[in-house]
């Protein structure tokens, strides 16, 4: 522990001794979570250290995702379910994502607006977390703040996401139980939902049930669920109007429900499945930064190649990977 | 192969007090994202203790309090309340109609800088990008 | 008055006939019509008009004031007529101040009365929960009905025209009301507007006065309108405000046509709660930004009236050619206005307030110079109605109505504004009506891209704006003079005053009172706003009676589109 101690820092920032931050995060204190999120969120040299001296204490919280498109009543609807968990004593931690600026690199955070009510409430957590760039729009230190959340003692980690993108896919990562919400009259049909919905939605809930068109909605929705095959899980579908707190307290519920059924964080294959989809995604990102950031003289051949029609995209990618000195198969 | 990595500056726009005119603090959050900033962005009427309950848990390097009237003079208030949990390293910056004699009173109880209507988008964003690089600096970690 | 309807003008009318109509409007309304010649001694004549047989367009876009569409004016005899009523907002500390500034106000000029109220009043708060500092910096401190009668001390309030600048639930008129049956004057001599009574406009871009929820403040207005048709009839409970929306960012046009918008709404809540639209549409009321785009203002305006008169008559199936008309309170813009440099502002201010007059306003506040700083100080303020007087005797705007028809760049304006309107009016209808319009942040979307734009304009230097991105003062950067703060000693004067006006009141009344209201607001379809005003009797401060609607009706929380 020592040795690493001594490393120089690469980043601008002070570093603070990892086992005392660990501790006081795992102790419950509310400063070194947040300090603790900044520094994994970074990607720091400190970022590993504190998420191996967190290890053990995982395994407690459940982490729900919550999904959909905008206009759905996401928001409100989050908004509603920490306030039906507080009600039910349990604390609550929320990953909130907003998406950067794919040009600038910055982002405007306003998720937690709609959380507004539970700000003083210490059995809630909320961090706001932008995509810094992830292509489905999650963040890809989401799964590891989750982890800090759920280290801290927090017994519902909440990860709310705007349904862009992969970013349901990726949530599917994180997340043991997924609910993706949608509205009736949001101008796509229930048939445009994207393919791989009903397979990641562990729950189904269709908001602002107060609107004519909701029966509508949910009738279509159970009518595809049961178009499947006989040996899939069942999926609840849910009526809520989250402005009027209806139905949420059901929605609760069926979280608990699937809770107890579901892997848990400390499941080691199930850990092992999602963390190699991670690590998918993280060199996925750090190739993509290559291929646009470098100057070499291959990767331009390889370039001009594919605009000159003599290689394909694929053969051209093929390429890369050979060049960074990996073994690529097919399939 | 390189990764780069820039860690954005976090900045916490609010309002305290009375005032609900949040045209100037929605014109400031869009010059921040565009330098590649992340700004966390609530509604007015922030009462002191969740500004200080947001700053914590955002983690953020700077608060940048926009006002009208007399709210500004609450800010000495919030002042003493991050030095109270230990978040004295994050500047703060005042924007709004502020006198020179009331200028003085908020820079002599921590704050850092005091914007007027007409401060241009580079001056901003140049003093608040200095400023999260202080805030950094200063952080008492443990 | 006039029998001629819009239908009428679709023809290729007789004009001479129409001009006939128009001119017998006009006698009926201008009593003794002087002769008014300018220096050079030429006659001025009220109305010009192309010769019958010439410019075929005239008789269906613009046609007379009074009359038909309305374009040139909903009055025949406009400001020559009856000039526009000068209506400066005041509003500073303690009643008391507040009494002296109305009656110097009243002495140099203006002709009608406007009360700002505190921020602490527009939060819904009284000055006992709220930091002393923060107080009568911005309004006056009204918190009971004793407040708003010290305010009124010698002010014939039975017989000037009284704008309150309170949002939803309007506890300033339910005092003023008291105040009024207090001092024997019935309650139909009293005449104004409840100036702030769009909560939409507040719901979307002006936070600051945005109380109850939107379905509260929806249900409250109802009442209120309801109510005031009753008891008092020559209130107008309704004014639905641009200003705000144009002030947010939203371009002239934009905001007009999201204007427009709310107002249909709002009918159609009237409409749907039985009241009739010949009756409540006459009482509608509208308050617009002026900013110092000139011609695009005084087209605005013009474009405006005529939409309106269209619009009720198609919607909402209006006869009564009273309802048709587009009365409209206007204030010159203080986003345009300057820190650097201030005394510009008094020439814009003037450029401004002429475009609101050429426009057809019917009421008019200017800004003092300063309005950047503070609320208008003296000093200011005085120069600002110097400059509707100024506008008015020595400029001579109020001598031709409509002077500016017929130009090609108005005319051509007028019907491109019309246009742009009317596509922002569809757009919301395409997001089904206004209410849904906001809900889903649709309408502060569009707002705030236009917003963005301006300021990308004025950043870049497209836009100049004297004093700020050209032509600026080396001594504009560094000093920030004081601004009159109130006195903290004669604030809490007030504070102390508001605990004995709780002591010596009979509390027990209030309690039964409050839960009058409160059950009146649970019910739903009890009328709330009768037990408002008998909760304000019995000396129920705004504070209480907010909090009790809030709790019942839920509180404002706008929907903030980061």
């Amino acid at each position: 522990m020592a040795d690493l101690l001594s490393w120089p820092d690469l980043m601008d920032h002070n570093v603070p001794e990892t086992p005392r931050l660990a501790a006081r995060l795992v102790d419950g204190e509310p400063a070194a979570l947040a300090r603790a999120i900044s520094l994994v969120e970074s990607d720091t040299r400190m970022a590993i250290d504190i998420l191996r001296a967190i290890r053990p204490h995982l395994g407690h919280a459940v982490v729900v995702g919550f999904t959909g498109p905008p206009g759905a009543g996401k928001s409100t609807l989050v908004n509603a379910y920490i306030a039906e968990l507080r009600k039910r004593g349990k604390t609550v931690g929320v990953v909130a994502v907003d998406p950067s600026s794919p040009i600038t690199g910055g982002a405007v955070l306003g998720d937690r607006i709609r959380m507004a009510e539970h700000t003083l409430d210490q059995g809630v957590f909320i961090r706001s977390l932008a995509s810094r760039g992830a292509l489905g729009g999650l963040s890809a230190a989401a799964a590891q703040v989750a982890d800090l959340m759920d280290a801290a003692g927090r017994d519902v980690v909440i990860l709310e996401t705007v349904g862009t993108g992969q970013s349901e896919v990726e949530m599917a990562t994180i997340a043991d139980i997924r609910v993706v919400i949608s509205a009736p009259g949001l101008g796509d049909d229930v048939q445009a939902m994207k393919a791989g919905i009903l397979e990641i939605a562990d729950i189904l809930v269709v908001n602002k049930a107060d609107q004519p068109l909701a029966s509508q909605t949910h009738q279509q929705l159970k009518t595809m669920l049961g178009l499947r095959g006989p040996t899939e899980r069942s999926v609840p579908v849910l009526c809520t109007d989250a402005i009027n707190r209806a139905g949420v307290g059901d929605l609760a519920d069926a979280v608990d429900a699937l809770a107890d059924r579901t892997e848990r964080r400390d499941d080691r294959s199930a850990l092992a499945g999602r963390t190699r989809h991670l690590l998918a995604q993280a060199v996925s990102k750090a190739a993509e930064t290559h291929v646009m950031q470098s100057r070499s003289e291959a990767i331009a051949l390889i370039v001009q190649g594919i605009q000159e029609a003599r290689l394909s995209l694929s053969e051209g990618a093929r390429q890369v990977l050979n060049d960074l000195g990996g073994e690529v198969h097919d399939g | 192969m390189t990764l780069t990595a820039t860690i954005p500056a976090r900045v916490l726009v609010t309002k305290i007090g009375l005032d609900g005119h949040d045209r100037g603090s929605r014109i400031v959050a869009a010059y921040l994202r565009d330098a590649g900033m992340e700004v966390i962005y609530t509604e007015p009427w922030q009462k002191i203790d969740s500004v200080v309950a947001l700053a914590l848990q955002e983690d953020v390097d700077v608060i940048g309090i926009s006002s009208l009237a007399t709210d500004h003079l609450l800010v000495p208030k919030l002042m003493k309340a991050l030095g109270n949990v230990d978040l004295g390293h994050i500047r703060v910056i005042v924007g709004g109609i502020v006198p020179d004699n009331e200028e003085a009173v908020l820079l002599k109880s921590g704050v850092s800088h005091v914007f007027h209507p007409g401060a241009d988008r580079e001056y901003i964003v140049d003093v608040v990008a200095r400023l999260a690089r202080d805030a950094n600096a200063n952080r008492s970690d443990g | 008055m006039n029998k001629i309807d819009t239908k009428v003008l679709d023809d290729r009318a007789d004009r001479d006939a129409m001009a006939e109509e128009w001119r017998r409007g006009y006698e009926e309304q201008v009593s003794s019509d002087k002769v008014v010649k300018n220096r050079s001694g030429l006659e001025i004549q009220p109305l010009y008009w192309p010769e019958a047989g010439t410019d075929p367009e005239f008789d269906r876009k613009l046609g007379f004031p009074g009359a038909g569409l309305m374009t040139r004016g909903i009055y025949p005899s406009m400001h020559r007529g009856r000039t526009w009523t000068q209506r400066q907002l005041i509003g500073l500390g303690r009643p008391e101040d507040f009494n002296g500034r109305i009656k110097k106000i009243l002495k140099s000029g203006a002709s009608a009365l406007s009360i700002i109220p505190c921020n602490s009043v527009y939060r819904g708060i009284d000055a006992d929960e709220v930091e002393p500092e923060l107080l009568g910096t911005c309004g006056t401190i009204i918190n009971t009905e004793k407040d708003m009668d010290i305010c009124l001390a010698d002010i014939p309030i039975g017989e000037i025209s009284i704008g309150l600048n309170d949002p939803n639930p309007f506890t300033m008129l339910a005092q003023l009301l008291v105040v009024a049956e207090a001092r024997d004057i019935s309650w139909d001599r009293i005449t104004g507007t409840s100036n702030q009574s769009d909560y939409i406009s507040h719901f979307v871009a002006n936070h600051m006065f945005y109380r109850l929820s939107l379905t509260g403040a929806r249900r409250v207005q109802l009442d209120a309108i309801e109510w005031l048709a009753e008891n008092v009839p020559n209130w107008n409970p309704l004014s639905v405000v641009g200003q705000h929306m144009q002030q947010a960012g939203a371009t002239p046009a934009q905001a007009m046509g999201l204007t427009l918008a709310s107002a249909v709404q709002y009918a159609e809540d009237c409409k749907a709660c039985g009241l009739d639209p010949n009756k409540f549409l006459e009482r509608f009321t509208f308050f617009f930004d002026i900013s110092i785009s000139f011609f695009e203002e005084v087209a605005k305006f013009r474009a405006g009236r005529r939409i309106w008169a269209r619009l009720v008559e198609e919607r909402f199936g209006v006869t009564n050619p009273r309802a048709k008309r587009f009365k409209f309170h206007a204030q010159t813009s203080g986003v345009d206005l300057t820190r650097q440099q201030p005394l510009n502002n008094i020439a814009r201010v003037a450029v401004q307030a002429m475009a609101g007059i050429l426009g057809g306003l019917q009421s008019l506040h200017t800004d003092g110079y300063d309005e950047v700083f503070t609320t208008p100080t003296e000093g200011p303020a005085k120069v600002a109605i110097a400059t509707q007087n100024i506008l008015k005797y020595e400029a001579g705007l109020c001598d031709v109505i409509d002077p500016l028809a017929g130009s090609y760049y108005v005319e051509t304006l007028t019907d491109q504004m019309e246009t742009e309107i009317l596509r922002v009016i569809q757009e919301i209808d395409d997001q089904g009506g206004m209410f849904k319009a906001v809900e889903s942040g649709f309408v502060q979307k569009a707002i705030g891209e236009s917003a963005a734009h301006f300021q990308d304009a004025v950043d870049t230097g497209e836009q100049i704006i004297v004093g700020v991105n050209a032509y600026e003062d080396e001594a504009d950067g560094t000093s920030h003079p004081a601004i009159d703060r109130p006195d903290p000693a004669w604030i809490q004067k007030q504070i102390d005053s508001l605990a004995v006006y709780k002591k010596t009141r009979d509390q027990a009344r209030v309690d039964t009172a409050l839960e009058a209201l409160r059950a009146a607001a649970r019910s739903e379809s009890q009328n709330t706003y009768g037990p408002l005003v008998d909760a304000t009797r019995t000396g129920a401060t705004q504070g209480e009676i907010i909090a009790v609607l809030r709790d019942e009706l839920g509180f404002g929380r706008p929907l903030v589109v980061a």
